[in-house]
């Protein structure tokens, strides 16, 4: 449990340290790559309290999301429409259902448990 | 169980990453709106300095004008006064060659007075053959009369206060002694002085009735040099 915090606190420093500096035209490509991360971030907990959890498919979807969005993105930008609204969309979207799912799941294992106690 | 920590071991590092860098993207695009907001003030103030200065501008421009037209002014002033001024001094001149204090030249008349070649006769008094002083003040008399310019006898120039006396045979012009014949130019215009001394009753008819031989010449151009001592 404390390995994936450790390399948050990892991922913070070495943000700070290397100071990378991003020209504004591609900024939608940087809030596309944080949404999709989150994304894939609670994707994985709720595939893990569902039971469904497969390296394969977490792994795959990550790369996979995070590449057709920066396509959109990069069309958006060649087209003169911002098209990267709609990566962001989706992504957000996705987000608070997966959210709404997790929530759901962790309030019913904890009324299960307490049903469990009870019956004791 | 294991496998699946690494993964989200992976995925949190890129996410605590990714936070960051936007995170201080953020700042930074922050502190360049700020940038731009000091450089809007920036312009306001050089173009607040770029009025001022223009109105400044405006200003000189107007008091160079200004001080165009004093000078312009002061130009034909001074323009006027050195034009008054060469009127003065070309007076002066005029009335420095009158009084002789400079050399003065112009046509004029020339009269030759000479006593007479006549054979006398032994009763005649040689009196009556010679040029007398009178005969130069009636003749100088009536050039000066007729608006001569100057008037000298043999070279040298009458003036108001000189004085021109008989002594025997020659004539003394202000202490100078001029033997005859007697050479009278005058200065002026040619036609008056002409006429006024060859009039009918003229004073040439008188001295060729005193029995002077008189001979008259127009001169285009008659010098006269300055007074010797001032």
């Amino acid at each position: 449990m404390w390995f994936p915090i450790l390399f948050l606190i990892v991922g913070v420093i070495l943000g700070l340290l290397t100071n990378i500096t991003i020209p504004d035209q591609y900024s939608n490509y940087l809030s596309i790559a944080v949404l999709a991360a989150l994304d894939t971030l609670f994707g994985g907990l709720r595939a893990q309290l569902e039971n469904t959890y497969s390296h394969r498919i977490f792994l795959s979807g990550f790369f996979f999301n995070v590449s057709l969005a920066a396509f959109l993105a990069f069309l958006g930008v060649q087209l003169g429409i911002d098209l990267y609204l709609a990566a962001i969309f989706a992504f957000g979207v996705r987000l608070f259902q997966n959210l709404a799912i997790i929530r759901r799941l962790l309030l019913d294992k904890y009324a299960n448990r307490r049903k469990k106690s009870t019956t004791f | 169980m294991r496998g699946r920590q690494v993964v989200y071991a992976f995925v949190f590092l890129l996410i605590g990453f990714l936070l960051t860098v936007s995170i201080q993207h953020a700042n930074r695009s922050g502190e360049l709106i700020q940038l731009n907001e000091s450089n809007v003030e920036q312009d306001l103030y050089y173009r607040d300095q770029l009025i001022d200065v223009q109105e400044k501008n405006k200003q000189l421009r107007s008091e160079l004008v200004e001080l165009q037209e004093n000078v312009q002014n002061l130009e034909q002033e001074i323009a006027n006064d050195t034009d008054e001024l060469k009127d003065l001094v070309n007076r002066k001149n005029t009335l420095q060659k009158f009084t002789g204090e400079l050399p003065i030249e112009g046509e004029g008349i020339q009269i030759t007075l000479s006593d007479t070649t006549y054979d006398m006769s032994e009763e005649d008094h040689a009196n009556q053959y010679v040029v007398h002083d009178r005969h130069i003040h009636l003749l100088i008399n009536e050039l000066f009369s007729a608006g001569a310019k100057a008037i000298a006898i043999n070279g040298q120039r009458i003036y108001h206060d000189s004085h021109i006396t008989c002594i025997g045979p020659v004539i003394s012009v202000e202490g100078n002694v001029y033997p005859a014949p007697f050479v009278i130019s005058a200065i002026g215009d040619q036609n008056t002085l002409d006429t006024s001394i060859q009039m009918r009753n003229g004073v040439i008819e008188y001295l060729v009735q005193d029995n002077i031989d008189v001979k008259l010449d127009l001169s285009s151009n008659i010098m006269m040099r300055e007074k010797d001592s001032l």
